[in-house]
């Protein structure tokens, strides 16, 4: 219980009646009036004193309740009474005490402040636990569970001792043993292997392997059926797409006006994490290179540099600068670490320790990092006569900017629109160029240093006109501590990155074993995954993930041994029915009695019908691939083109993570518009076509016979008795009234059984 | 749900535990517990299916929306906000110094189009709506509306999500997801635009961080043809018989299924979804089916797509749709920078009739107080010509250039103040000079209008609570009925 009180101690305070820190009911102008003219000052030249960390004189200026509590010595504001108000008196410099101490303030603020107290001070009511701010940066360090070392605890003592096969087991059994609750039974054989097949490959197993798995009695059946899947290249392009919904993975740049659309090399990212999981990359390798690739020792092989992707990929913002860096910030801290960083741009973090300098120093990191102009390439192409040809025009296209960037350097100087647009209209040729000719050599999407590297400013209210004091490139405090140094590298991205992967480091580790819990769970520990701050939701079971944590970091960060000693246990392998007093205790399955019911996402939704109809392309990597036109690509739908700014919607239908931002979870929704798509789409009416048209079903004389087949290929078991009974009747049916109506039907009877079959709730779920 | 600890994080715990859902719930339901959205739907369902409706903060004066977007920026001085001071500059330079813009621009530019009073209000309004003037009485113009920057992109990011560049929910995504739909056989939030998208693209409709579902559906009204205009609505090779019976299959398939495992919220709101979509078959096609309104009524609407379009939007409100977004076309089609005599005349002929039919027939129906009609561009346009420059309006001295500092919208319906006059311009109608209306203060009134405390309907996402306003807006009660 040590980590939860502090937490606890935060909502206690939320509990407080706001009316307590608020003014009295203010009037929406007086608000504006407040926020237009008087928090900027408060925030920009007072709180460094009188705020959350250090409070000269007892005195903080960050809350209407600290306001009027006033200093060591007394109040300092009456409110409606600016005469009688010491801290009118201190800012008009009127006597002994002058404030601020650097310098008076313009006559116009000092009136705005005045005017301010004359109308009696108003500070909007905040619901906002001002209190949570009283924690300072080292209090939180101390007691906010995410921030302690992650140590590897003792097994807890559990009755149930037979049930333990993990050590995840003892910790999942001790928490249901201490409500009185016992887990649910394992599941049956045919369950598990569907469980644990879509779960890792985003595909259901096929007949065969379930009946071989079925047939296996060795003991170690379900390890080896683990290490076969774990093998397997379908892993990684399932796996890999987790993490390209933390990465914010697109195609395609956003809005933008002239420039090419598209990211021609955004795939060589998506194949480096690929494979990254299938070769098992070690995680803090992986971090490392997504980084600062530019940096590393790499050899020969230069395809990690693709991994940079991680942060260049991400929307343009019609390339404001400021926003590509905060997309960079953003991604980098709540994807690897947790947290919320980018709350901290226009002011210090409401919750958390994240202040505005913290935000400024990962901002410098990135400042200080450009993109060149030449992409590098990952892979040495062989010299064809296609090749030379593609060759030759890139390089033409790219003298015509040349060119012209020399014969119009003035005007472009001067910004002229015209020779701006001009010169744009001929660079997005080049970039179209690459888009457009499948031919062209892979690159890498790499960021590197600048020759210089940049000091940072914190913007006042994020407003990049309005720079405030410098800050050094460096590390948030409330991970590296107060004895943190600054970066002194380049840029500092390697040293981030560094910082990120230190053993030490007490969030990413727990993170990572929290997503991948996630998404063989559908329930993360923590079930706010990208959100480990104060705000967060605690573990369900700290000591857990803290025990996984630990030991992912000892078996050398592999996340393939992760998933081993996950599936392995016995809390995996439960049924998802159980005991009907533990779900009404239980709903939302905290305790994990019991395995949840998932839904299939719409990539295992879509795979799965193109390899249930015998048409699935597994061809691996290279360009992205139209999915939503005809004809049909049959290959996985990771290799689906992903245009960020126009996400077609099949995807939103779907629940497909929005690629605009790190994506901690998808949603799981409802609509009518998914059961339209399974109904009416041609997509799924094709493929309920081929489903037929298999040797191994078309191959049954017996219309029973193929009945049966198809429920083995769907849904991994045989037809019974009256499932066979419904299904003839059904074609019959069809059969019936089209010869009553004597039409030929575009879609026969059999493809309409099919089809239902594909739609069904045993399909779409793993139990 | 008045309760103020409803706000706080325990609670929300504490009813996801109850509630028995995954992460699918959490945003939705602890928005809903902690934004008081409760008391329209129950148990488990409201949470996997997102259009269920639900209620606003207090009561609202408005039930649903229809928003007509003039993408491109209408200028104010030629429809709404008379000038005639400009007559007196014309062709000379304004007395002040000209507000900069997108582009340059020059001497004062007077209205080509006449202005006349309308109704008992007497509000003057120009030639160009001379149809929609005749409901002046029910209309509320608001003349001094501003935005942050000249530019399309972000004055049409600032208009339809409250932020300029950041990638926020779209306010008919906010309004959808506070509100639910009241039609379950229809998207809640629709954007209509035919030929193709506006600037920004399916950004003006976007979802952002919110589930997919409150994203807006797009509809290209160029189309008339029912399958072409939403996505997957029939199937091409069954009869809607022969569906039935494949779906009647389904259902026992699904309930012999569910019968073998324990109760299970998310597997029964899957075989509800196949009953939704096939009714949303016959709903769609008849709510998109113009032909099924009486001849009297099209005529009412006039010819053409903006009336089509329009008049399919009555009919979509009518159904119970929450929102629906009507653009005028593909691209910026009312950013006149030249030729704007032409172009603006022609541009308003195509609408105008319609939009006045709209509010005669809301009116006629009883609906045109709960329904808020909201008409407007992204900004207005400035009342000094547009000077030519290369690649743009050369040759051409009869345009006028983008103007966020000033500019009109109007609201009618809904709960707000018919035949009123809102703020001002300055003389020349360069820059809202009093009683002025930032786009998050119109953003507030709306939510106001539909029931909500534009701060407390919020989002937490990535740490923080977000809402339409982001950290700005005030409710104008001036516009309030």
């Amino acid at each position: 219980m040590r980590t939860t009180t502090p937490f606890f101690s935060l909502v206690v305070y939320s509990l407080l009646p706001a009316a307590l820190h608020a003014a009295p009911p203010t009037d929406p102008q007086a608000i504006e009036f407040f926020e237009k003219h008087v928090r900027p000052v408060l925030v920009s030249k007072c709180q460094s004193c009188h705020g959350a960390k250090r409070q000269q004189g007892g005195l903080r200026l960050d809350s209407r309740a600290a306001l009027l509590k006033g200093s060591d010595n007394g109040a300092v504001v009456v409110p409606g009474q600016p005469d009688k108000s010491l801290l009118v008196k201190v800012i008009r410099y009127d006597g002994d005490v002058q404030m601020p101490p650097k310098g008076k303030l313009p006559d116009e603020t000092i009136a705005h402040l005045t005017e301010w107290v004359k109308m009696g001070a108003p500070w909007p009511e905040e619901l906002v636990q001002a209190e949570a701010l009283t924690l300072s940066v080292a209090e939180v360090r101390r007691t906010h569970w995410a921030f302690q070392p992650v140590r590897k605890p003792e097994l807890p003592a559990v009755k149930k001792t037979d049930w333990v096969k993990t050590p995840i087991d003892a910790f999942v059994l001790a928490g249901l043993e201490r409500k009185g609750l016992a887990p649910a039974p394992t599941a049956d054989r045919r369950t598990l292997i569907r469980r644990v097949t879509l779960d890792l490959h985003g595909l259901p197993p096929t007949p065969e392997e379930v009946a071989a798995f079925e047939m296996d009695r060795s003991p170690d059946a379900y390890e080896r059926l683990i290490d076969r899947l774990l093998a397997s290249p379908r892993y990684g392009e399932r796996w890999g797409r987790h993490w390209l919904d933390v990465a914010r993975y697109a195609d395609s740049k956003g809005y933008v006006f002239q420039e090419e659309r598209r990211y021609p090399f955004a795939y060589t990212y998506r194949d480096y994490v690929i494979r990254a999981f299938n070769e098992d990359l070690p995680y803090d390798q992986f971090v490392l290179q997504q980084l600062a690739a530019d940096q590393l020792p790499l050899g020969d092989d230069k395809r990690p540099l693709a991994a940079l992707g991680f942060l260049t990929l991400g929307r343009r913002f019609l390339n404001n600068i400021h926003d590509i860096i905060d997309d960079r910030i953003d991604v980098t801290m709540r994807g690897l670490q947790g947290l919320t960083v980018g709350c901290a741009r226009c002011h210090d973090h409401k919750f958390d320790p994240i202040s505005q300098k913290d935000y400024y120093s990962l901002y410098g990191v990135f400042a200080s990092s450009e993109e060149p102009k030449d992409l590098p390439l990952i892979a040495k192409p062989e010299q064809t006569a296609e090749l030379v040809a593609f060759e030759k025009e890139l390089a033409k296209r790219k003298a015509e900017v040349e060119k012209y960037r020399e014969q119009h350097k003035d005007e472009i100087a001067k910004g002229n629109r015209k020779f701006r647009d001009g010169l744009r209209a001929l660079e997005a040729k080049v970039e179209e160029w690459q888009a457009n000719s499948p031919i062209a050599p892979p690159r890498a999407m790499v960021l590197i240093d600048k020759p210089m590297p940049q000091t940072p400013h914190v913007f006042l209210r994020g407003n990049p006109n309005n720079p405030g004091p410098e800050v050094p490139r460096q590390f948030l405090e409330v991970v590296a501590g107060e004895k943190r140094q600054p970066f002194r590298q380049g840029s500092g991205r390697l040293e981030l990155a560094r910082a990120i992967v230190d053993r030490k480091n007490p969030l990413t580790a727990r993170v990572l074993v929290n997503r991948v819990w996630l998404h063989h769970f559908g329930a993360g520990l923590v079930r706010t995954p990208s959100d480990f701050g104060l705000r967060g939701d605690p573990p369900t079971h700290p000591e857990l993930l803290d025990w996984l944590a630990a030991t992912f970091m000892d078996n050398g960060w592999s996340i393939k041994k992760l998933h081993r000693l996950i599936l392995l246990s016995n809390t995996y392998q439960q049924a998802s029915s159980c005991d009907p007093r533990l779900r009404e205790m239980d709903p939302d399955n905290r305790f994990l009695g019991r395995m949840n019911r998932q839904r299939l996402d719409f990539e295992a939704m879509r795979d799965s019908l193109l390899y249930v109809a015998g048409r699935l392309d597994t061809t691996m990597g290279g360009r992205a691939v139209e999915l939503t036109t005809q004809p049909f690509s049959t290959r996985r739908t990771v290799y689906g083109f992903i245009d960020r700014q126009n996400l077609p919607g099949l995807f939103r239908t779907f629940d497909f993570a929005s690629p605009d931002a790190t994506s901690p979870q998808r949603y799981t929704t409802t609509v009518p518009q998914q059961a339209l798509f399974l109904m009416n789409s041609p997509f799924v009416v094709e493929q309920a076509r081929y489903f037929l048209r298999r040797a191994d079903v078309a191959g049954q004389a017996k219309e029973e016979e193929k009945i049966n087949r198809m429920y083995k290929i769907a849904y991994g078991r045989a037809a019974e008795a009256d499932e066979i009974a419904l299904g003839l009747r059904f074609l019959a049916e069809v059969k019936k009234s089209a010869e009553a109506n004597k039409t030929t039907l575009p879609l026969s009877a059999w493809e309409q059984y099919a089809q239902v079959l594909l739609l069904s709730n045993e399909f779409a779920f793993v139990d | 749900m008045k309760n103020p600890i409803a706000c706080l994080p325990l609670t929300r715990r504490d009813f996801l535990c109850r509630s028995g859902m995954g992460f699918a719930s959490l945003g939705l339901a602890s928005l809903m517990a902690s934004q008081g959205l409760l008391s329209a739907a129950t148990g488990t369902d409201r949470s996997i299916s997102p259009l269920a409706p639900k209620g606003p903060h207090f009561t609202p004066k408005a039930k649903r929306v229809i928003h007509l977007f003039m993408n491109g920026g209408p200028s104010h001085v030629d429809t709404f906000d008379p000038k005639p001071s400009l007559q007196k500059y014309a062709g000379k330079l304004l007395p002040r110094t000209n507000l900069r813009t997108e582009r340059k621009t020059g001497a004062a530019f007077p209205s080509p189009f006449q202005f006349q009073r309308y109704g008992k209000s007497g509000i003057e309004v120009s030639e160009l709506f001379a149809h929609t003037a005749r409901c002046i009485d029910d209309i509320c113009v608001i003349r001094s509306m501003y935005a942050d920057v000249p530019n399309h992109e972000p004055s049409l990011m600032l208009m339809n999500c409250g932020e300029a560049r950041q990638i926020r929910p779209s306010m008919g995504s906010w309004i959808t997801y506070g509100l639910g739909s009241e039609n379950q056989n229809l998207p809640g939030f629709i954007a209509m635009c035919p030929g193709g998208y506006p600037i920004q693209e399916t950004q003006n409709w976007q979802s952002a961080f919110l589930p997919g579902a409150y994203q807006g559906t797009y509809i290209d009204t160029r189309h008339t043809d029912v399958d072409k205009l939403i996505e997957n609505i029939r199937n091409t090779s069954l009869s809607l018989a022969e569906q039935r019976r494949q779906l009647d299959l389904l259902r026992q398939l699904n309930e012999r299924h569910q019968e073998r495992r324990q109760h299970d919220a998310q597997l029964e709101a899957r075989i509800q979804s196949f009953e939704l979509a096939y009714r949303m078959q016959m709903d769609a096609s008849d709510a998109f089916d113009v032909s099924r309104e009486p001849k009297y009524i099209r005529e009412m609407y006039g010819p053409g797509t903006q009336a089509r379009q329009i008049l399919i939007a009555r009919r979509l409100l009518e159904k119970g749709v929450r929102f629906v977004q009507v653009w005028h076309g593909a691209g910026q089609p009312w950013d006149s920078h030249d030729d704007i005599e032409i172009q603006h005349r022609r541009l308003a002929k195509e609408c105008d009739q319609a939009i006045a039919a709209l509010l005669l027939d809301l009116k006629q129906r009883g609906m045109l107080d709960d329904t808020l009609v909201i008409w407007g561009g992204e900004f207005g346009r400035t009342p000094t010509v547009e000077l030519p420059s290369p690649g743009n309006n050369a040759g051409k001295v009869n345009g006028r250039d983008h103007n966020h500092w000033g500019f009109t919208m109007w609201l009618a319906g809904g709960g707000v103040k018919g035949g009123y006059v809102h703020g001002a311009t300055d003389e020349f109608g360069f820059q809202a000079v009093e009683d002025k209306v930032h786009v998050h203060d119109l953003h507030a009134t709306i939510l106001y209008l539909l029931g909500f405390d534009h701060e407390r309907l919020t989002y937490r996402y990535a740490g923080r609570d977000f809402r339409l306003t982001d950290v700005y807006g005030r409710v104008v009660k001036e516009l309030l009925a």
